[in-house]
């Protein structure tokens, strides 16, 4: 006999709210139904009532973790409408924050997961990695969360001392390889979690448009940081980390490789900063009539904006946010179709799901 | 990278692609989003977003569907004189939950499917983001203000 279990919106498995209706048999998840909108804050329509400086503090807003992306993306296609290019050091700051975000949501998530498989000692030292994390964001921009780094075109903070912080972020490097990696990669616990749960196969990904880790970790090889370079990507190298298997300890592992990956990146980025401003200051700007559409690989995959303007207008005719939440939390269903219950909590955790850019 | 050369003439246009502003542009002649789908699917493209604009007075909708081919984003403009447009959600399992977003937000009926609510809960209306219905409610009736002070300033 089959019953019905909801978790959600307000439930201590989940990190915000929204809400998870599981048909069960037994101890199996039969089939489960999403329901979201519990933050939904009709951002895109108020961005509407906002000038070309006001729009950039509110969609940085969107989201608590990733928000130097948000405004990276909008800076991005707002300077497509006024035909403003960020300078070479500009674009390779925007590199910088963009990475340091990555790291710290990573670290963040790899905390999260160790909680909710019962490794709480691995919980308190990701979280202390991503104090040092924190130290280095706000050791450049002055700001914890958001950032205020981004303008349209430039950044409004220059790295003045990147020797320093070349050095966090060696420490943060050997902390991370040193802990986070051997323990998420060869742990019992971690494995024992993880390995064969919730599993998203490589046709669904590619059938449902997954973006990020997520379809990473289902073996689809996509990063836009490789497949359309933005900032100063073209100039970085790195690998993009896949796996195959499609479950949790393959989400794990993506992550956990990604955090040396944007380690290495960034070693690349503080040591070959180019001189120069950080902005075109000075140059007077207009809007063209239009629509200008920009994209990023932000820490849970691919962020796109859509700015369109009026030539002579204060506030943008329509903004438009496609986060990557949105795309993959549908996945979730067909992750937890046939898990054990006890599952759910951690298999939803490990798209590393953000409800506040999904409700935007 | 997949050449985009070819493409026009398998989606039946002679249209040529246009970039502008980040995104290829192809506007398409007589081709329905359906067919377009399933274009779409033939050349193993990901499906990205539709972003729906509300046009000025009483000319209806725009809608832009986005596809992104092996790093290239794709744009397909369709505008909808009445309210509706066929669904693409069963050749196309991506669209789901933007579909379902547009209809809450703007009142446009994806024909062919069912929804369930999204972002609405019980009680709600769509058409959210109407210009018309929303210039109805308190709240953005003082942005408009604080819009026109600046004006004046």
């Amino acid at each position: 006999m089959s019953y019905k279990i909801p978790m959600g919106p307000y439930h201590p498995a989940l990190e915000e709210p929204y809400k998870l209706d599981m048909i069960c048999e037994g101890e199996t998840v039969i089939d489960a139904k999403l329901s979201i909108g519990f933050n939904f804050r009709g951002i895109e329509h108020l961005a509407e009532t906002r000038n070309h400086i006001q729009v950039i503090a509110l969609m940085e807003r969107v989201c608590g973790i990733c928000s130097n992306i948000h405004t990276l993306t909008l800076c991005s296609a707002m300077e497509g409408l006024t035909g403003l290019t960020p300078p070479p050091r500009a674009q390779y700051i925007r590199v910088i924050m963009a990475e340091l975000e990555r790291l710290h949501s990573h670290v963040l998530w790899a905390g999260i997961a160790a909680k909710l498989m019962g490794f709480k000692t691995m919980f308190m030292t990701c979280f202390e990695l991503r104090e040092k994390v924190m130290d280095v964001l706000q050791a450049i921009s002055g700001n914890r969360v958001n950032y205020s780094m981004n303008r349209i075109g430039g950044v409004n903070r220059d790295i003045t001392d990147p020797a320093s912080i070349l050095k966090m972020v060696e420490a943060l490097e050997l902390e991370m390889g040193r802990t986070v990696i051997p323990i998420f990669t060869t742990s019992r616990t971690a494995r024992s979690r993880c390995a064969g749960v919730g599993v998203l196969t490589n046709e669904k990904a590619v059938g449902m448009g997954i973006v990020g880790p997520v379809a990473r970790a289902s073996g689809v090889p996509q990063d836009l940081r490789r497949a359309a370079p933005y900032a100063a990507y073209a100039e970085m190298e790195f690998d993009v980390p896949v796996q195959p298997a499609g479950d949790v300890t393959a989400r794990l592992l993506v992550r956990a490789l990604e955090i040396m990956e944007s380690c290495k990146i960034l070693r690349q980025a503080l040591s070959k900063l180019p001189p120069g401003e950080i902005a075109t200051e000075g140059e007077k700007f207009a809007f063209t009539t239009g629509t200008a559409t920009a994209r990023v690989e932000a820490p849970r995959g691919e962020v796109m904006y859509s700015v369109s303007w009026k030539e002579g207008s204060r506030n943008p005719a329509r903004v438009h946010v496609r986060t990557p939440t949105f795309a993959v939390m549908p996945a979730i269903r067909w992750m937890i179709k046939g898990a054990r219950l006890a599952d759910t909590p951690l298999i939803q955790a490990s798209i590393d799901p953000c409800y506040s850019c999904t409700d935007r | 990278m997949i050449s985009l050369e070819n493409i026009p003439a398998q989606l039946g246009t002679t249209e040529p692609w246009i970039e502008k502003g980040g995104v290829h542009w192809l506007t398409l002649g007589a081709m329905n989003v359906r067919q377009l789908a399933t274009a779409m699917n033939g050349l193993h493209a990901r499906f990205i977003t539709i972003t729906a604009y509300q046009l000025p007075k009483e000319e209806g909708f725009r809608l832009e569907y986005h596809w992104d081919l092996d790093g290239q984003l794709l744009g397909f403009p369709f505008v909808l004189q009445g309210k509706s447009i066929e669904s693409i959600f069963d050749l196309c399992e991506a669209v789901d939950w933007i579909e379902r977003e547009i209809h809450e937000e703007y009142s446009l009926d994806f024909t062919g499917r069912e929804y369930e609510p999204l972002l609405l809960r019980q009680g709600d209306t769509t058409g959210v983001n109407l210009r018309d219905a929303v210039a109805a409610g308190s709240a953005v009736a003082a942005s408009d203000a604080v819009a026109a002070s600046q004006e004046k300033k």
